[in-house]
């Protein structure tokens, strides 16, 4: 952060020209306690990121160890000590790993680097907000946000090293620290860092729904937001409904593990010998809660990510984003039914199975609205003049890796298939390719898209581009394998494949994966080069670099508090305006009023507004007859 | 800004490729000095810790940075100096819409590749009659997916190839239409309802577990998983298991059988999983201490163990071992049990053989097994059982 | 520049106190999952039922804290109408009332473990609950009090009447979902405590 105040000092001084109504600018109020939304997410955005690269090296750990399992790498034991005795990382820890990747992922990374940094960014820039709600909450959030993520990391400096249960920490292996080492210290220390994640998430979440249905600018009514603020607004509806529920669940678990109540636990023998206290618990009741959460949290990921690509390729296919209505109703679709699919986690655990066939009806609805928000972006670019930004590059891998790993969830909704599938890598690689591979890339497009706006100058497109191919090219072989590996029935977090006879096959598709993920974990560094460099020497960027519409790009290139130097720009039409036919530009800014541009109006812009309506007829009549005339 | 110059300076970016052609080449044969190192058990490991290895792979990535940043300045040089003659400068939209297309094609073909070369390499069809019914299920759903995916992914990527960008062209304003939008949202409900129809009714006929009238009744199994294996217990000749109870485990009763209940007393253990062809099974399914599951991926069984909640999954092997042997062409082959949820450090190694057998072949097995009922817990019983005739009487002695 | 910022401001008053409904959701949904966990957790088996009676501290305190929220609505109407002596005074009472709720939850606590001998590590997990869901409703007391205490604090430092006013909105509104949620619990226990 302090290299960051060398170049924008310029900046923090112009604020003050424009009559700061709030304390001094000082270093700590700008770069560290701000309470800009704009800085926040750029905080956001850089403690995911940093984040996001951790986990990656956490995962080639340990594909490194599925890909040699035999071998001893004593650079590891230099590296990683006690965790890897004699360069062979121990089964313990290898679990550890797989957890913490997990949970950084998902949470970390995916949840709060993603809707943290695109929802405090655009949602008062695209909606024409000053700031948000309560920019103090919003400071705060990003604290808890920065404390649980040393809190996470800390973990490791335990002496039985972090969490190892799985990133879905079931009962009673979680709560029982003599059940596996990373059930003591560690798990604790998993609970403190996500209730802390988790109030953040609150804390941030409030703050969204709240400046989306109370803070919008002058004629932006809800069917003229972007869709990037659509799905960052459900998104946020989604987190502020189903994150309690995973606090009630923690709550009961931590009583299990320190009070000695039996929420969860029930009949436990351990070792063999040790008969356990607990009676009449019930570890299914866990599951409930959690994966109550659990499933909501999957469409956190996914649904920013939805947003930003449906945004990046409006814009750069030069069209509008085809249905914009049957966009949000299909975005909304599915924030209701997620609430209801959450059993598809459980269909093997025991539950009843009259249940099982109820939440496997509810899960494969939730396809349809998916399916035609597939539909829509390829009808979106039939017919474009697509530019090939990096953004853009970003967005339609996000849509490939969404179609191919959507339709594997056609077989894991299904109860019946999921008996033979569920905890295979078949479902790895479901997850992998549709929440995470897919939620990553829209998470790169938005922040090649919106990076002029967060630094004030572009990134180097061409890297943009080698970084793309990589990403793209490594992730199809890192995941694709593995459907196979799961239709073999290779269960997932297994530390060695050599203990089975019928896993041997696929030790050396094992290398090859582990090889494809370094490649591609080594084109991150193109990217991390190439976002460093560019914010200290990239080329300065213009007001609005990719021709859009939408209001961000009316904001100076140079950030100030309260974000327009004057009055805030009023809306006056959709933001996706582009190439319409009559139109001088190929792009209609949402601040044009429709009176200017009468050759572009279509009838249907007139909706409900019939004064604008016989307006409209009136002028085309006088043009119709003017043409008669010559 | 000095950075800038610094790279751009030509003296240093060669001093720079002399000092790593030196360095990797002396690096490489400390590698290949370092690896014949390994191989002999007499290596000296504090020594060599592999960061030569390391390096050598680091100076690899860096020379790969080289090279990318120098064709990166020979493309800037050369766009520099098509517009200085007044050339179009190279067209990325141009160059990214034949990249897509590209991989379209080669991803087409490793699709292809992958299908025909791992395709083959998945489980063997169903060896359990309710497996039979999913592995249909699964075929049909892996035919629609995969004209939907092969479909959308040729259209992403023609799109993309077919209107890249062209400064002489505008996009074709399109904001919606109604009808095609009604078509594709109706469509794949439709199929979507086939699927969830055909889907619930397979799954109501696996976990309908009820023995049918007239049907002889399933040989009843027990299967518990501990940390970090499992135990098997068959019924002897009564075909009824003896209850259990978590608080009688101990050293010597590992699964708590509760040794009063008579049905105990022929109850077997078994260190194989042998099952009679063609009889339908009832497995029982318990844990001890955490979640297992078990899963039998060729039979198409998976259920999991939870502590506190006994389970059971009914199903009925078809193929036995020795013939899917022959079929497999693999004489070492064996059906396998796996605990496919996460249990701890050693989850990846805990397994079961099953074997399936003829009748008569079950039958001479299941009468070579021993019981639970151990001589030295009968004694244990036994000494048990005058403690507790002894207890009233100090009982009646302390009042 | 500075008076419209000002201006602008005071309208943020209102999307603050949307805020604060939107946490009243976040903490409904929070219950909301404690007492579906506590219905999965009893309907697993017969014996997992509650079997006992409920203290008859809990019914004392029900009246108290519905006694807290009339107070507190006086409170607020005094603030509307100005008469700020009066509007201290009530809040004075409302404080007092949440603390007298807050002991009388404390003491049913005492009466369960000295008198009927329930404990909160029990083998019976729907015992526990009771502990659970007024546990975790005395943390929102606790904050509702805090609320309270920042209101009354603020009053006697006579700010401006919107943000009095605003204050005033903000902890009524909180205070009021805490005794609903009360009341939510208790008869919910009361439903379940066969």
């Amino acid at each position: 952060m302090s290299t960051l105040s060398v170049q924008d000092h310029g900046v923090a001084h112009h604020e003050d020209d424009h009559g700061q109504h709030h304390h001094k600018a000082t270093f700590l109020n700008t770069y560290i306690f701000s309470q800009d939304h704009k800085m926040i997410a750029k905080q956001f955005l850089i403690t995911g990121m940093t984040m996001a690269f951790i986990a990656m090296i956490l995962s080639i750990l340990f594909r490194i160890q599925l890909a040699y399992p035999d071998k001893a790498f004593p650079l590891m034991e230099t590296l990683l000590g006690r965790f890897a005795p004699g360069g062979r990382l121990d089964s313990n820890f290898y679990l550890a790993l797989v957890t913490i990747h997990g949970t950084i992922m998902v949470f970390f990374v995916l949840t709060a680097g993603l809707s943290g940094t695109f929802a405090n960014l655009l949602i008062p820039l695209q909606l024409g907000v000053r700031d948000m709600a309560s920019p103090f909450m919003n400071m705060l959030s990003y604290w808890f946000f920065f404390i649980a993520s040393v809190i996470m990391l800390s973990s490791f400096l335990v002496q039985k090293g972090p969490a190892s249960g799985g990133w879905t920490i079931y009962p009673p292996l979680s709560a029982l620290p003599k059940a596996m080492p990373g059930s003591g210290m560690g798990m604790t220390l998993w609970l403190i860092s996500m209730v802390l994640f988790i109030a953040s998430q609150l804390m941030a979440g409030i703050n969204y729904v709240s400046t989306i249905l109370n803070m919008r600018t002058k004629g932006m009514d809800l069917w003229k937001m972007p869709l990037s603020v659509w799905a960052l607004f459900l998104t946020a509806i989604l987190g502020v409904l189903s994150f309690p529920v995973l606090v009630a669940g923690v709550v009961l678990l931590v009583f299990d593990r320190s009070f000695g109540t039996s929420f969860y636990l029930s009949e436990i023998v351990l070792n063999g010998t040790q008969i356990q206290p607990y009676e009449g618990g019930s570890p299914i009741l866990f599951q409930h809660l959690f994966w109550f959460l659990g499933h909501p949290e999957v469409y956190i990921v996914i649904m920013p990510a939805m947003g930003i690509s449906s945004e990046v390729m409006s814009v750069n296919s030069r069209k509008p984003i085809f249905g914009y209505h049957a966009m949000v109703y299909s975005l909304i679709g599915i924030t209701v039914l997620s609430f209801i699919v959450w059993g598809h986690h459980m269909f093997v655990t025991g539950m009843n199975p009259f249940l099982g066939g109820v939440f496997m009806i509810t899960t494969l609805i939730i396809a349809v609205p998916s399916a035609v928000k597939t539909f829509n972006w390829l009808a979106t670019l039939w017919r474009g003049n697509i530019r090939f930004t990096s953004a853009m590059l970003f967005a339609i891998g996000m849509v490939s890796f969404f179609i191919s790993g959507g339709l594997t969830g056609i077989f894991l909704g299904n109860a019946a298939l999921d008996i033979n599938l569920h905890d295979t890598y078949f479902v790895v690689a479901h997850f992998h390719l549709v929440m995470g591979s897919a939620a990553i890339f829209g998470m790169l497009a938005g922040v090649y898209h919106w990076f002029p706006k967060m630094f004030g100058r572009m990134m180097n497109e061409r890297l943009g581009y080698l970084h793309f191919w990589l990403t793209f090219i490594g992730a199809y072989l890192v995941f694709f394998p593995m459907h196979f590996m799961g239709l073999d029935g290779v269960p997932r977090r297994y530390y060695a494949f050599t203990e089975f006879e019928s896993m041997k096959q696929w030790l050396s598709v094992n290398t090859f994966i582990t090889w494809a993920a370094i490649m591609s974990g080594v084109a991150q560094l193109a990217f991390l080069y190439n976002f460093i460099t560019s914010i200290f020497w990239g080329k300065k960027a213009p007001q609005n670099p990719w021709e859009a519409n939408t209001l961000e790009w009316t904001t100076p290139v140079e950030h100030l508090h309260g974000n327009w130097p004057g009055e805030i720009p009023t809306v006056y039409r959709w933001p996706y305006d582009y190439s319409k036919p009559g139109a001088e530009h190929d792009f209609i800014p949402q601040t044009v009023p429709l009176s200017q541009t009468m050759s572009s109006n279509l009838p249907h812009d007139f909706e409900d507004n019939p004064v604008g309506l016989e307006e409209h007829t009136k002028w085309a009549n006088t043009q119709k007859s003017n043409e008669e005339v010559k | 800004m000095g950075f800038k110059n610094l790279i751009n300076s030509k003296k240093i970016l060669s001093l720079l490729a002399v000092f790593m052609l030196l360095g990797t080449s002396m690096l490489f044969a400390q590698g290949t000095e370092s690896a014949g190192a390994t191989a002999s058990p007499a290596a000296d490991a504090v020594k060599d810790n592999g960061l030569a290895t390391a390096g050598y792979y680091i100076l690899l990535f860096l020379i790969v940075c080289f090279v990318i940043g120098i064709v990166g300045k020979i493309l800037r040089v050369f766009d520099l100096t098509q517009q200085i003659q007044g050339k179009e400068p190279i067209n990325w939209n141009n160059v990214m819409g034949i990249c897509c297309l590209i991989f379209l094609i080669a991803g087409a073909y490793g699709a292809y590749w992958e299908f025909t070369v791992h395709g083959s390499m998945i489980l063997p069809g169903a060896a359990s009659e309710h497996g039979v019914k999913i592995d249909e299920m699964f075929w049909t759903t892996t035919v629609l997916t995969m004209i939907v995916f092969v479909i959308t992914q040729i259209l992403l990527f023609t799109f993309l190839f077919r209107y890249r960008y062209n400064a002489k062209r505008r996009g074709h304003f399109l904001p919606h239409n109604n009808t095609i939008e009604k078509v594709w949202t109706i469509a794949p409900a439709i199929v979507l309802t086939v699927l969830v129809i055909f889907g619930f009714f397979t799954w109501q006929k696996i976990t309908d577990n009820v023995d049918a009238k007239g049907e002889p009744a399933s040989i009843n199994i027990d299967i518990t998983g501990h940390q970090f294996a499992w135990e098997l217990r068959y019924p002897g000749k009564d075909a009824r298991l003896g209850a259990t109870n978590y608080k009688l485990v101990s050293g010597i009763n590992k699964l708590g059988i509760n040794f009063k209940d008579k049905y105990s007393y022929d109850d077997l253990q078994a260190d194989t999983m042998y099952l009679p062809v063609r009889k339908s099974v009832r497995l029982n399914i318990h844990a001890q201490d955490v979640i297992h599951s078990v899963y039998m991926p060729h039979f198409r069984v998976q259920l999991n163990a939870v502590p506190g909640l006994p389970v059971f999954f009914k199903f009925k092997p078809t193929i036995t071992t020795a013939e899917m042997r022959t079929k497999l062409d693999k004489p070492n082959f064996e059906y396998e049990i796996l605990c496919n949820k996460i249990c701890g450090g050693s989850h990846y190694n805990m397994k079961k053989i099953v074997r399936v057998v003829t009748e008569a072949e079950y039958q001479a097995w299941l009468s070579q097994q021993k019981p639970y009922l151990t001589d030295g817990i009968k004694k244990d019983l036994k000494f048990a059982a005058e403690k507790k005739e002894v207890q009233p009487n100090r009982l009646a002695l302390n009042n | 520049m500075m008076a419209k910022i000002q201006q602008e401001d005071r309208l943020n008053l209102a999307p603050k106190k949307f805020n604060m409904w939107i946490f009243i959701f976040t903490s409904f949904m929070f219950f909301a999952a404690l007492t579906s966990g506590f219905i999965v957790y009893a309907g697993g088996s017969s014996a997992h039922g509650m079997n006992m009676k409920l203290p008859d501290a809990f019914m004392y305190s029900t009246a108290v804290i519905i006694l807290s929220s009339i107070t507190m609505f006086l409170a607020s109407q005094a603030a509307r109408r100005l008469q700020f002596a009066k509007q201290r005074l009530f809040l004075w009472l409302t404080i007092f009332l949440g603390i007298a709720f807050f002991a009388i939850q404390l003491y049913a606590w005492y009466y369960l473990v000295t008198k009927m001998g329930v404990y909160f590590s029990n083998p019976n997990a729907s015992q526990s609950f009771i502990y659970v869901f007024t546990g975790m409703h005395l943390l929102h007391i606790f904050a509702g009090l805090l609320l309270l205490a920042n209101t009354l604090w603020r009053s006697y430092r006579s700010i401006e009447q919107v943000k009095n006013l605003y204050s005033m909105q903000m902890s009524s509104i909180f205070w009021h979902f805490v005794d609903i949620i009360w009341i939510y619990l208790y008869v919910f226990l009361l439903l379940n405590q066969q």
